[in-house]
Protein backbone atom coordinates (compact mmCIF):
# COMPACT_ATOMS: atom_id res chain seq x y z
CA UNK A 1 0.00 0.00 0.00
CA UNK A 2 2.83 2.27 0.95
CA UNK A 3 5.29 2.66 -1.86
CA UNK A 4 5.62 6.39 -2.13
CA UNK A 5 8.67 6.67 0.14
CA UNK A 6 10.72 3.78 -1.15
CA UNK A 7 13.96 5.73 -1.35
CA UNK A 8 13.96 6.61 2.37
CA UNK A 9 15.35 4.67 5.31
CA UNK A 10 12.67 2.89 7.37
CA UNK A 11 12.76 4.07 11.01
CA UNK A 12 9.78 2.30 12.51
CA UNK A 13 8.55 -1.04 11.19
CA UNK A 14 5.36 -2.43 12.73
CA UNK A 15 4.38 -5.92 11.60
CA UNK A 16 0.96 -7.38 12.40
CA UNK A 17 0.73 -5.64 15.77
CA UNK A 18 -2.22 -6.77 17.89
CA UNK A 19 -3.40 -5.52 21.25
CA UNK A 20 -6.28 -6.46 23.55
CA UNK A 21 -7.65 -4.60 26.54
CA UNK A 22 -9.51 -7.42 28.25
CA UNK A 23 -11.98 -8.63 25.64
CA UNK A 24 -11.68 -5.44 23.60
CA UNK A 25 -9.58 -5.94 20.47
CA UNK A 26 -7.89 -2.53 20.21
CA UNK A 27 -5.40 -3.29 17.42
CA UNK A 28 -5.94 -5.97 14.81
CA UNK A 29 -2.72 -6.99 13.07
CA UNK A 30 -1.68 -3.45 12.23
CA UNK A 31 1.29 -3.16 9.88
CA UNK A 32 2.95 0.07 8.85
CA UNK A 33 6.43 1.36 8.11
CA UNK A 34 7.50 4.91 8.84
CA UNK A 35 10.44 6.47 7.06
CA UNK A 36 13.08 8.92 8.13
CA UNK A 37 12.02 12.53 7.69
CA UNK A 38 8.40 11.69 7.07
CA UNK A 39 5.57 13.53 8.82
CA UNK A 40 2.61 11.20 9.24
CA UNK A 41 -0.79 12.27 10.53
CA UNK A 42 -2.89 9.55 12.14
CA UNK A 43 -6.59 10.28 12.23
CA UNK A 44 -9.74 8.39 13.04
CA UNK A 45 -12.68 8.27 15.44
CA UNK A 46 -12.26 7.89 19.21
CA UNK A 47 -11.54 4.33 20.25
CA UNK A 48 -10.29 3.39 16.79
CA UNK A 49 -6.87 2.40 18.18
CA UNK A 50 -4.81 5.31 16.86
CA UNK A 51 -3.50 6.44 20.26
CA UNK A 52 -2.96 2.84 21.37
CA UNK A 53 -0.93 2.20 18.23
CA UNK A 54 1.21 5.27 18.89
CA UNK A 55 1.75 4.21 22.50
CA UNK A 56 2.90 0.72 21.50
CA UNK A 57 5.70 2.31 19.45
CA UNK A 58 7.65 3.25 22.61
CA UNK A 59 6.07 0.51 24.70
CA UNK A 60 3.91 2.66 26.94
CA UNK A 61 1.52 -0.10 25.90
CA UNK A 62 2.81 -3.60 25.31
CA UNK A 63 1.63 -5.38 22.16
CA UNK A 64 0.22 -8.89 22.45
CA UNK A 65 1.60 -10.16 19.15
CA UNK A 66 3.39 -9.00 16.05
CA UNK A 67 6.70 -7.16 15.99
CA UNK A 68 7.85 -3.56 16.20
CA UNK A 69 11.35 -2.48 15.20
CA UNK A 70 12.57 1.04 15.86
CA UNK A 71 15.76 2.03 14.08
CA UNK A 72 16.48 -1.66 13.66
CA UNK A 73 16.00 -2.52 17.36
CA UNK A 74 13.30 -5.04 18.27
CA UNK A 75 10.84 -3.72 20.88
CA UNK A 76 10.36 -6.47 23.46
CA UNK A 77 10.74 -7.17 27.17
CA UNK A 78 14.50 -6.65 26.94
CA UNK A 79 15.01 -3.51 29.02
CA UNK A 80 18.25 -2.66 27.26
CA UNK A 81 16.44 -2.48 23.93
CA UNK A 82 13.67 -0.48 25.50
CA UNK A 83 16.04 2.09 26.98
CA UNK A 84 17.84 2.39 23.65
CA UNK A 85 14.56 2.92 21.83
CA UNK A 86 13.16 5.41 24.31
CA UNK A 87 16.27 7.53 23.92
CA UNK A 88 15.53 7.82 20.21
CA UNK A 89 11.77 8.27 20.42
CA UNK A 90 10.37 11.48 21.90
CA UNK A 91 6.76 11.74 22.96
CA UNK A 92 4.35 14.63 23.45
CA UNK A 93 1.17 13.85 25.38
CA UNK A 94 -2.35 15.19 25.21
CA UNK A 95 -2.21 16.35 28.84
CA UNK A 96 1.38 17.71 28.63
CA UNK A 97 2.55 15.71 31.68
CA UNK A 98 5.17 18.23 32.71
CA UNK A 99 6.89 17.48 36.01
CA UNK A 100 4.99 19.85 38.28
CA UNK A 101 7.63 20.09 41.02
CA UNK A 102 10.38 21.18 38.64
CA UNK A 103 10.96 24.51 36.90
CA UNK A 104 10.39 24.74 33.16
CA UNK A 105 14.16 24.77 32.59
CA UNK A 106 14.66 21.72 34.80
CA UNK A 107 11.79 19.91 33.05
CA UNK A 108 13.66 20.25 29.76
CA UNK A 109 17.15 19.58 31.15
CA UNK A 110 16.36 16.58 33.38
CA UNK A 111 16.42 13.73 30.87
CA UNK A 112 19.72 14.75 29.19
CA UNK A 113 21.34 15.04 32.63
CA UNK A 114 20.04 11.69 33.88
CA UNK A 115 19.95 9.61 30.71
CA UNK A 116 22.67 11.09 28.51
CA UNK A 117 24.84 12.10 31.50
CA UNK A 118 25.23 15.60 30.08
CA UNK A 119 26.67 18.07 32.59
CA UNK A 120 23.94 20.19 34.22
CA UNK A 121 25.42 23.43 32.89
CA UNK A 122 25.53 22.11 29.33
CA UNK A 123 22.06 20.57 29.58
CA UNK A 124 20.57 23.80 30.90
CA UNK A 125 22.25 25.86 28.20
CA UNK A 126 20.74 23.54 25.60
CA UNK A 127 17.37 23.61 27.37
CA UNK A 128 17.48 27.39 27.26
CA UNK A 129 18.15 27.32 23.52
CA UNK A 130 15.20 24.95 23.01
CA UNK A 131 12.92 27.15 25.10
CA UNK A 132 14.06 30.06 22.97
CA UNK A 133 13.04 28.06 19.92
CA UNK A 134 9.51 27.47 21.23
CA UNK A 135 9.31 31.11 22.35
CA UNK A 136 9.36 30.51 26.11
CA UNK A 137 12.86 31.48 27.23
CA UNK A 138 11.39 34.16 29.47
CA UNK A 139 9.35 31.53 31.36
CA UNK A 140 12.33 29.26 32.13
CA UNK A 141 12.29 29.75 35.88
CA UNK A 142 8.56 29.40 36.39
CA UNK A 143 6.72 26.23 37.32
CA UNK A 144 4.34 24.38 34.96
CA UNK A 145 1.23 25.43 36.89
CA UNK A 146 2.06 29.09 36.17
CA UNK A 147 1.88 28.56 32.39
CA UNK A 148 -1.10 28.35 30.07
CA UNK A 149 -1.96 25.04 28.43
CA UNK A 150 -0.47 26.12 25.12
CA UNK A 151 2.74 27.21 26.79
CA UNK A 152 2.94 23.94 28.73
CA UNK A 153 2.59 21.94 25.54
CA UNK A 154 5.36 23.97 23.89
CA UNK A 155 7.56 23.18 26.91
CA UNK A 156 6.64 19.50 26.52
CA UNK A 157 7.82 19.65 22.92
CA UNK A 158 11.08 21.30 23.98
CA UNK A 159 11.49 18.59 26.64
CA UNK A 160 11.09 15.85 24.03
CA UNK A 161 13.54 17.60 21.68
CA UNK A 162 16.17 17.87 24.42
CA UNK A 163 16.97 14.18 23.97
CA UNK A 164 17.65 14.72 20.23
CA UNK A 165 15.17 12.01 19.27
CA UNK A 166 15.06 10.55 15.77
CA UNK A 167 11.28 10.32 15.94
CA UNK A 168 8.70 12.45 17.73
CA UNK A 169 5.35 10.92 18.64
CA UNK A 170 2.48 13.34 19.26
CA UNK A 171 -0.58 11.93 21.01
CA UNK A 172 -3.40 14.41 20.31
CA UNK A 173 -1.18 17.34 21.29
CA UNK A 174 -3.87 19.99 20.91
CA UNK A 175 -6.96 18.12 22.14
CA UNK A 176 -6.72 19.37 25.73
CA UNK A 177 -6.16 22.99 24.74
CA UNK A 178 -8.48 25.97 24.66
CA UNK A 179 -9.16 26.90 21.03
CA UNK A 180 -7.12 30.09 21.13
CA UNK A 181 -4.04 28.14 22.22
CA UNK A 182 -4.17 25.48 19.53
CA UNK A 183 -2.42 27.63 16.94
CA UNK A 184 0.64 28.47 19.01
CA UNK A 185 1.29 24.72 19.43
CA UNK A 186 0.58 23.92 15.79
CA UNK A 187 2.98 26.71 14.77
CA UNK A 188 5.80 25.06 16.73
CA UNK A 189 4.95 21.66 15.22
CA UNK A 190 4.84 23.13 11.73
CA UNK A 191 8.27 24.67 12.22
CA UNK A 192 9.53 21.29 13.48
CA UNK A 193 8.12 19.43 10.50
CA UNK A 194 10.14 21.66 8.20
CA UNK A 195 13.40 20.76 9.99
CA UNK A 196 13.14 17.22 8.63
CA UNK A 197 12.55 15.37 11.91
CA UNK A 198 10.39 12.26 11.65
CA UNK A 199 6.97 12.88 13.19
CA UNK A 200 3.91 10.75 13.90
CA UNK A 201 0.97 12.89 14.92
CA UNK A 202 -2.31 11.52 16.20
CA UNK A 203 -4.60 14.47 15.71
CA UNK A 204 -8.08 15.79 15.14
CA UNK A 205 -6.71 18.92 13.44
CA UNK A 206 -7.60 18.13 9.84
CA UNK A 207 -6.29 21.47 8.59
CA UNK A 208 -2.90 20.77 10.13
CA UNK A 209 -2.86 17.19 8.83
CA UNK A 210 -3.63 18.33 5.33
CA UNK A 211 -1.14 21.16 5.31
CA UNK A 212 1.86 19.66 7.11
CA UNK A 213 1.71 15.88 6.78
CA UNK A 214 3.43 13.96 3.97
CA UNK A 215 1.27 10.97 4.67
CA UNK A 216 -2.01 10.31 6.39
CA UNK A 217 -3.34 7.17 8.02
CA UNK A 218 -6.99 6.64 8.79
CA UNK A 219 -7.68 4.25 11.67
CA UNK A 220 -11.02 2.63 12.28
CA UNK A 221 -11.96 -0.22 14.57
CA UNK A 222 -8.38 -1.29 15.25
CA UNK A 223 -7.23 -1.44 11.62
CA UNK A 224 -5.62 0.95 9.18
CA UNK A 225 -8.35 1.65 6.66
CA UNK A 226 -6.46 4.11 4.49
CA UNK A 227 -2.79 4.95 4.18
CA UNK A 228 -2.19 7.59 1.55
CA UNK A 229 -1.32 11.23 0.94
CA UNK A 230 -3.42 13.95 2.62
CA UNK A 231 -4.43 15.27 -0.79
CA UNK A 232 -5.81 11.90 -1.87
CA UNK A 233 -7.55 11.23 1.44
CA UNK A 234 -9.31 14.55 1.64
CA UNK A 235 -10.31 14.75 -2.03
CA UNK A 236 -11.08 11.11 -2.86
CA UNK A 237 -11.41 8.93 0.23
CA UNK A 238 -11.51 5.26 -0.75
CA UNK A 239 -13.90 4.04 1.93
CA UNK A 240 -17.42 4.99 2.92
CA UNK A 241 -16.28 5.01 6.55
CA UNK A 242 -13.61 7.62 5.77
CA UNK A 243 -16.13 9.78 3.93
CA UNK A 244 -18.52 9.64 6.86
CA UNK A 245 -15.74 10.51 9.32
CA UNK A 246 -14.50 13.42 7.22
CA UNK A 247 -17.96 14.88 6.81
CA UNK A 248 -18.42 14.67 10.58
CA UNK A 249 -15.18 16.46 11.46
CA UNK A 250 -15.53 19.02 8.68
CA UNK A 251 -18.02 20.87 10.81
CA UNK A 252 -15.12 21.62 13.10
CA UNK A 253 -13.08 23.74 10.68
CA UNK B 1 2.73 34.65 59.07
CA UNK B 2 3.88 35.96 55.74
CA UNK B 3 7.47 36.22 56.89
CA UNK B 4 7.49 32.66 58.25
CA UNK B 5 6.04 31.36 54.99
CA UNK B 6 8.64 33.16 52.93
CA UNK B 7 11.58 32.14 55.11
CA UNK B 8 10.96 28.51 56.03
CA UNK B 9 14.69 27.87 56.28
CA UNK B 10 15.05 30.44 59.07
CA UNK B 11 11.96 29.12 60.84
CA UNK B 12 13.36 25.58 60.83
CA UNK B 13 16.68 26.89 62.07
CA UNK B 14 15.01 28.90 64.83
CA UNK B 15 12.81 25.94 65.89
CA UNK B 16 15.82 23.65 66.08
CA UNK B 17 17.91 26.15 68.06
CA UNK B 18 14.90 26.77 70.30
CA UNK B 19 14.49 23.04 70.90
CA UNK B 20 18.17 22.58 71.73
CA UNK B 21 18.20 25.60 74.06
CA UNK B 22 15.09 24.28 75.75
CA UNK B 23 16.45 20.75 76.19
CA UNK B 24 19.76 21.83 77.65
CA UNK B 25 18.68 25.08 79.29
CA UNK B 26 15.36 24.28 80.91
CA UNK B 27 16.97 22.98 84.11
CA UNK B 28 18.14 26.53 84.94
CA UNK B 29 14.71 28.23 85.26
CA UNK B 30 13.12 25.03 86.57
CA UNK B 31 15.68 24.88 89.38
CA UNK B 32 14.29 28.16 90.70
CA UNK B 33 10.78 26.67 90.98
CA UNK B 34 9.50 25.67 94.44
CA UNK B 35 9.35 22.10 95.72
CA UNK B 36 8.84 19.51 94.27
CA UNK B 37 9.88 20.87 90.84
CA UNK B 38 13.04 22.81 91.66
CA UNK B 39 15.13 20.02 93.19
CA UNK B 40 14.22 17.65 90.34
CA UNK B 41 14.94 20.15 87.52
CA UNK B 42 17.81 18.09 86.13
CA UNK B 43 15.68 14.93 86.02
CA UNK B 44 12.97 16.75 84.04
CA UNK B 45 15.57 17.96 81.55
CA UNK B 46 17.11 14.51 81.25
CA UNK B 47 13.67 12.94 80.74
CA UNK B 48 12.82 15.46 78.03
CA UNK B 49 16.06 14.69 76.23
CA UNK B 50 15.32 10.95 76.30
CA UNK B 51 11.81 11.62 74.94
CA UNK B 52 13.20 13.75 72.10
CA UNK B 53 15.89 11.19 71.27
CA UNK B 54 13.34 8.41 71.22
CA UNK B 55 11.06 10.48 68.97
CA UNK B 56 13.81 11.49 66.55
CA UNK B 57 15.31 8.02 66.21
CA UNK B 58 12.05 6.08 65.87
CA UNK B 59 10.56 8.90 63.76
CA UNK B 60 13.41 8.80 61.20
CA UNK B 61 13.50 5.02 61.03
CA UNK B 62 9.69 5.10 60.80
CA UNK B 63 9.80 7.34 57.71
CA UNK B 64 12.24 4.98 55.99
CA UNK B 65 10.05 1.99 56.92
CA UNK B 66 6.99 3.88 55.68
CA UNK B 67 8.60 4.60 52.29
CA UNK B 68 9.77 0.99 51.89
CA UNK B 69 6.47 -0.57 52.95
CA UNK B 70 4.45 2.05 51.06
CA UNK B 71 6.34 1.16 47.89
CA UNK B 72 6.02 -2.52 48.70
CA UNK B 73 2.26 -2.23 48.95
CA UNK B 74 2.22 -0.84 45.40
CA UNK B 75 4.66 -3.42 44.06
CA UNK B 76 3.73 -5.60 41.12
CA UNK B 77 5.37 -8.50 42.96
CA UNK B 78 2.54 -10.10 44.94
CA UNK B 79 4.47 -11.71 47.84
CA UNK B 80 6.05 -8.33 48.65
CA UNK B 81 2.59 -6.75 48.63
CA UNK B 82 1.29 -9.44 50.98
CA UNK B 83 4.22 -8.96 53.33
CA UNK B 84 3.66 -5.20 53.55
CA UNK B 85 -0.08 -5.61 53.97
CA UNK B 86 0.56 -8.11 56.73
CA UNK B 87 2.94 -5.68 58.48
CA UNK B 88 0.42 -2.83 58.44
CA UNK B 89 -2.42 -5.16 59.44
CA UNK B 90 -0.46 -6.61 62.35
CA UNK B 91 0.79 -3.30 63.74
CA UNK B 92 -2.42 -1.33 63.33
CA UNK B 93 -4.46 -4.16 64.80
CA UNK B 94 -2.54 -4.55 68.06
CA UNK B 95 -1.90 -2.10 70.93
CA UNK B 96 1.35 -0.13 70.93
CA UNK B 97 1.91 -1.06 74.57
CA UNK B 98 1.77 -4.75 73.66
CA UNK B 99 4.25 -4.17 70.83
CA UNK B 100 6.67 -2.44 73.21
CA UNK B 101 6.34 -5.22 75.78
CA UNK B 102 6.79 -7.84 73.08
CA UNK B 103 10.05 -6.33 71.83
CA UNK B 104 11.26 -5.94 75.40
CA UNK B 105 10.30 -9.38 76.77
CA UNK B 106 9.90 -11.72 73.82
CA UNK B 107 12.64 -10.64 71.44
CA UNK B 108 15.50 -11.19 73.95
CA UNK B 109 14.37 -14.81 74.23
CA UNK B 110 14.73 -15.22 70.47
CA UNK B 111 18.08 -13.43 70.19
CA UNK B 112 21.32 -15.10 71.30
CA UNK B 113 22.62 -13.98 74.70
CA UNK B 114 25.53 -12.11 73.15
CA UNK B 115 23.11 -9.90 71.24
CA UNK B 116 21.04 -8.29 73.95
CA UNK B 117 19.67 -4.81 73.42
CA UNK B 118 19.06 -1.97 75.84
CA UNK B 119 15.62 -0.92 77.13
CA UNK B 120 15.94 2.30 75.15
CA UNK B 121 16.68 0.37 71.95
CA UNK B 122 13.69 -1.91 72.57
CA UNK B 123 11.43 1.13 72.89
CA UNK B 124 12.95 2.74 69.78
CA UNK B 125 12.46 -0.43 67.72
CA UNK B 126 8.85 -0.90 68.81
CA UNK B 127 7.98 2.76 68.22
CA UNK B 128 9.70 2.79 64.81
CA UNK B 129 7.82 -0.32 63.71
CA UNK B 130 4.59 1.20 64.96
CA UNK B 131 4.88 4.62 63.32
CA UNK B 132 6.30 2.95 60.20
CA UNK B 133 3.01 1.10 59.70
CA UNK B 134 1.01 4.32 59.97
CA UNK B 135 3.50 6.13 57.71
CA UNK B 136 3.07 3.34 55.13
CA UNK B 137 -0.47 4.42 54.39
CA UNK B 138 0.52 8.11 54.14
CA UNK B 139 3.36 7.33 51.75
CA UNK B 140 1.16 5.07 49.65
CA UNK B 141 -1.45 7.83 49.36
CA UNK B 142 1.30 10.27 48.39
CA UNK B 143 2.63 7.99 45.67
CA UNK B 144 -0.85 7.38 44.29
CA UNK B 145 -1.38 11.15 44.13
CA UNK B 146 1.46 11.61 41.61
CA UNK B 147 -0.18 11.73 38.17
CA UNK B 148 0.54 8.56 36.17
CA UNK B 149 1.08 10.75 33.10
CA UNK B 150 4.25 12.20 34.65
CA UNK B 151 5.58 8.69 35.23
CA UNK B 152 4.84 7.84 31.58
CA UNK B 153 6.53 11.04 30.44
CA UNK B 154 9.65 10.22 32.47
CA UNK B 155 9.77 6.66 31.14
CA UNK B 156 9.20 7.90 27.58
CA UNK B 157 12.18 10.23 28.02
CA UNK B 158 14.34 7.20 28.81
CA UNK B 159 14.59 7.56 32.59
CA UNK B 160 14.92 4.19 34.33
CA UNK B 161 12.22 3.09 36.80
CA UNK B 162 14.58 3.97 39.67
CA UNK B 163 15.40 7.41 38.25
CA UNK B 164 11.71 8.02 37.65
CA UNK B 165 10.99 7.17 41.27
CA UNK B 166 13.78 9.30 42.72
CA UNK B 167 13.35 12.33 40.46
CA UNK B 168 9.62 12.42 39.81
CA UNK B 169 7.57 10.26 42.17
CA UNK B 170 9.33 10.54 45.52
CA UNK B 171 9.62 14.35 45.75
CA UNK B 172 6.01 14.88 44.74
CA UNK B 173 4.61 12.10 46.90
CA UNK B 174 6.50 13.46 49.91
CA UNK B 175 4.87 16.81 49.39
CA UNK B 176 1.48 15.14 49.58
CA UNK B 177 2.40 12.81 52.42
CA UNK B 178 4.18 15.37 54.58
CA UNK B 179 1.18 16.82 56.48
CA UNK B 180 0.05 13.31 57.43
CA UNK B 181 3.59 12.26 58.34
CA UNK B 182 3.91 15.37 60.51
CA UNK B 183 0.69 14.37 62.23
CA UNK B 184 2.14 10.94 62.99
CA UNK B 185 5.30 12.56 64.36
CA UNK B 186 3.26 14.72 66.74
CA UNK B 187 1.55 11.54 67.95
CA UNK B 188 4.91 9.85 68.33
CA UNK B 189 6.20 12.53 70.74
CA UNK B 190 3.40 11.51 73.08
CA UNK B 191 3.31 7.79 72.27
CA UNK B 192 6.95 7.58 73.31
CA UNK B 193 5.66 7.96 76.88
CA UNK B 194 4.58 4.30 76.74
CA UNK B 195 8.27 3.44 76.95
CA UNK B 196 7.92 4.09 80.68
CA UNK B 197 6.33 0.62 80.88
CA UNK B 198 9.68 -0.97 80.11
CA UNK B 199 11.56 1.29 82.54
CA UNK B 200 12.99 3.73 80.02
CA UNK B 201 13.45 6.92 82.01
CA UNK B 202 11.72 9.30 79.66
CA UNK B 203 9.67 12.35 80.56
CA UNK B 204 6.52 10.60 81.79
CA UNK B 205 8.55 8.14 83.84
CA UNK B 206 10.41 11.08 85.42
CA UNK B 207 7.10 12.69 86.36
CA UNK B 208 5.76 9.44 87.76
CA UNK B 209 8.81 8.97 89.97
CA UNK B 210 8.90 12.54 91.26
CA UNK B 211 5.25 12.58 92.19
CA UNK B 212 5.64 9.22 93.90
CA UNK B 213 8.41 10.64 96.06
CA UNK B 214 6.77 13.99 96.77
CA UNK B 215 3.08 13.02 96.88
CA UNK B 216 2.35 16.15 94.82
CA UNK B 217 0.98 14.95 91.46
CA UNK B 218 -0.63 18.26 90.46
CA UNK B 219 2.47 20.49 90.03
CA UNK B 220 4.53 17.59 88.72
CA UNK B 221 2.11 16.48 86.02
CA UNK B 222 1.37 20.09 85.03
CA UNK B 223 5.09 20.62 84.52
CA UNK B 224 5.33 17.43 82.47
CA UNK B 225 2.33 18.49 80.37
CA UNK B 226 3.93 21.89 79.76
CA UNK B 227 7.18 20.30 78.60
CA UNK B 228 5.28 17.98 76.22
CA UNK B 229 3.39 20.97 74.81
CA UNK B 230 6.63 22.86 74.19
CA UNK B 231 8.16 19.77 72.51
CA UNK B 232 5.16 19.15 70.24
CA UNK B 233 5.05 22.86 69.37
CA UNK B 234 8.70 22.75 68.36
CA UNK B 235 8.12 19.64 66.24
CA UNK B 236 5.01 20.99 64.52
CA UNK B 237 6.78 24.30 63.83
CA UNK B 238 9.60 22.34 62.25
CA UNK B 239 7.33 20.21 60.07
CA UNK B 240 5.17 23.19 59.08
CA UNK B 241 8.30 25.04 57.97
CA UNK B 242 9.41 21.96 56.09
CA UNK B 243 6.05 21.95 54.29
CA UNK B 244 6.65 25.55 53.27
CA UNK B 245 10.15 24.69 52.18
CA UNK B 246 8.85 21.91 49.95
CA UNK B 247 6.04 24.18 48.82
CA UNK B 248 3.15 21.94 49.86
CA UNK B 249 0.06 23.65 48.50
CA UNK B 250 1.85 25.92 46.09
CA UNK B 251 -0.80 25.26 43.50
CA UNK B 252 -3.54 26.55 45.71
CA UNK B 253 -1.71 29.75 46.56
CA UNK B 254 -0.91 30.59 43.00
CA UNK B 255 -4.27 29.78 41.55
CA UNK B 256 -6.09 31.95 44.04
Amino acid sequence: MDTHQANLRPLIEAQKVSKHFGSFHALKEVSATFYEGQVTAIIGPSGSGKSTFLRTLNRLETHDSGSIRVDGIELNDDLKNLDAIRREVGMVFQSFNLFSHLTILRNVALAPIRVRKTSPAEAEAKAMALLERVGLADQAHKYPVQLSGGQQQRVAIARALAMDPKVLLFDEPTSALDPEMVNEVLAVMRELAHTGITMLVVTHEMGFAREVADRIIFFDNGVILEDTTPEALFTQPAHERTKAFLSQVKHGF
Amino acid sequence: MKWTRKNPGWVMFAAMIGLLLFLWGMAIPLAAAPDPIGPAAKQFAEGARVTVWLTLISGSVGVVLGVIAGLGKLSAFAPLRWLCNFYVWLIRGTPLLLQILFVWLAVPQILPDSLQISDFACAAIALALNIGAYNTECVRAGILAVPQGQVEAARALGLSPFQTFMDIVLPQSMRVALPALANNLASLVKDSSLAYAISVVELTMVGYRIQAESYQPIPVFLTIAMIYLILTTAFTTLTAALENQLDVGRKRQENS
